[in-house]
């Protein structure tokens, strides 16, 4: 309660109760004094008893109960309310270790020309099922090729100042009301504006969700058709090279190339066989995600990269067409924006709880 | 509903989209209050449109723990001149609610069985409280004689 707090730790969540408890219980074990940052957990309307398993851990509870507002709009409400020189956001489906806060912390204190320090996945993951290690290893990868000093708040544990934090607009609550790409485009506006963010890989924290092939196709292809259709590619790609949309679709034109190449060449081998032409396309495909199979191999095993090459192409796959299909909507459509009620609402400007999402200056 | 940023669309159209949105934003359903045996009075109905959020303070005190005046005056200033909800979750039965009732004059009581855990305590004192933005205070081991007389202690 002290109001001289050195952080505070917030933590959007909704549907929470499988991996709340853990993330929580994590940071409370952080090496940390307890007095020495305050815990918010934001409850984005759950419909689960989030907001009571939050109490038992958490200094402060926000109850969103209105309706599903976003993750953006959530931290934003923490922050809003916090108290500490710094603000730490933390998902509540991530585990940090004790020493992940108080090293970030101490990598802002020891250089003051940072303004925020973000963490990296570590090989660990919380669910045991394939699908879910693989992502895990993915972002991490990811992570771990685009460590150092370019943009990257979209980790889901990443510190802050306040003050620079309120003075860059706060996250876009007006965009992000279901994909998590908040933090992406936070890190566009902190570099335009000549902030300085860091990305280390050696500080790790580990992810606890549990994904199906299902969940994960619905994640990429979110994740890629908004990027396209709201943050434009090559732009983001500049400021954070390490996200997934990124890591998935390098290889994408190449892999394009080399088929279209194969496919040409099938024309001119003596003896058409099937199974040789499909070989050599996995092979090319292989080739090509080379880096990312070895990540893969070197954490998990040979065995292990080999049955998650499809899903990885899969995934390709899928990202591809989610870029593409956020590219016509753009083109088509226009960039997202809330629906109309909420429009009207913020441009009369009455003031309720909870608030209306803001525009962020546009 | 006239979309917003049509021609046909007028402020006074877009202010009757405003409010429906509002009346959208604060209707909740009832709750389950279960009481668990527990003795509580409900605080107020949360079904009212509203400017601002609703404020609650838990103090928490399982047996043997007590909360200092200040640290109960600095959870209650945290949030300014706002109107707060204070509710004590106390396991057991606390002997000097007297004192916590002069300084926290409508201050409600949540009465759980002794023995009854601080994060059981937290839980369900959470689900009974209305506030939107809920800030907990646990109260500290309760200090040995000759320490300084405590605002309120349990059993």
């Amino acid at each position: 309660m002290s109001s001289s707090r050195l952080l505070s730790v917030i933590v959007p969540v909704r549907e929470g109760n499988a991996t709340l408890a853990r993330a929580l219980n994590a940071i409370l074990a952080s090496e940390l004094p307890r007095d020495s940052y305050e815990l918010i957990v934001v409850d984005d309307a759950s419909s689960d008893s989030s907001p009571e398993l939050a109490a038992r851990y958490a200094d402060t509870v926000v109850r969103l109960t209105a309706r599903k507002s976003g993750a953006a709009y959530a931290r934003n409400r923490g922050a809003e309310l916090a108290k500490g020189e710094f603000l730490a956001f933390v998902d509540a489906d991530v585990m940090v270790r004790p020493d992940t806060l108080p090293r970030m912390l101490t990598m802002l204190a020891d250089h003051p020309e940072l303004d925020a320090v973000s963490a990296s996945h570590d090989h660990a993951a919380g669910a045991e099922n394939i699908v879910s290690q693989y992502w895990n290893l993915l972002l991490r990868f990811g992570e771990q090729r685009h460590a150092g000093t370019s943009g990257n708040v979209a980790s889901p544990c990443a510190i802050i100042r306040r003050d620079v934090f309120h003075s860059a607009g706060m996250y876009d609550e007006w965009r992000f009301e279901t994909e998590r790409l908040e933090g992406i485009e936070f890190a566009q506006r902190l570099e335009e504006s000549g902030r300085s963010v860091f990305s280390s890989r050696d500080i790790p924290i580990t992810g606890l969700k549990q994904w199906n092939l299902l969940s994960l196709c619905r994640e990429v292809w979110g994740r890629s058709a908004l990027l396209a259709r709201s943050l434009g590619y090559q732009r983001t790609r500049v400021a954070v090279p390490s996200d997934v949309v990124f890591t998935l679709s390098r290889a994408l034109a190449p892999a394009f190339a080399v088929l279209c190449f194969l496919v040409i060449s099938a024309a001119f081998v003596p003896t058409p066989n099937a199974t040789i032409k499909a070989a050599i396309v996995l092979l090319g495909a292989i080739a090509l995600n080379f880096p990312a199979y070895l990540s893969f191999a070197r954490a998990r095993g040979i065995l292990f990269a080999f049955v998650v090459a499809p899903l990885h192409i899969l995934m390709q796959a899928v990202n591809g067409l989610g870029l593409c299909a956020g590219w016509v909507l753009r083109d088509a459509v226009g960039d997202r924006e809330p629906d109309a009620t909420t429009q009207a609402y913020a441009e009369v400007g009455v003031e309720i709880w909870p608030p209306v999402p803001r525009a962020n200056g546009r | 509903m006239v979309p917003v940023g049509t021609e046909a669309t007028t402020n006074s159209e877009r202010a009757v989209q405003a409010q429906a949105f509002a009346d959208a934003m604060v209707m909740e359903n009832p709750e389950d209050r279960r009481t668990l045996g527990l003795t509580f009075e409900r605080v107020r109905n949360r079904a009212e449109p509203r400017r601002t959020p609703r404020i609650s303070l838990i103090v928490v005190l399982p047996e043997n723990h007590v909360v200092s005046p200040d640290r109960l005056a600095e959870g209650l200033r945290a949030h300014g001149n706002q109107d707060i909800d204070v509710v004590v979750a106390c396991a057991g039965q606390p002997t000097n609610l007297s004192a916590l009732q002069r300084s926290v004059g409508d201050a409600q009581f949540l009465l759980a069985p002794a023995g009854t855990s601080t994060e059981d305590l937290r839980e369900l004192a959470m689900r009974q409280v209305p506030g939107d933005i809920v800030t907990l205070l646990s109260g500290a081991l309760l200090p040995a004689v000759g320490a300084e007389v405590p605002l309120v202690m349990t059993s």
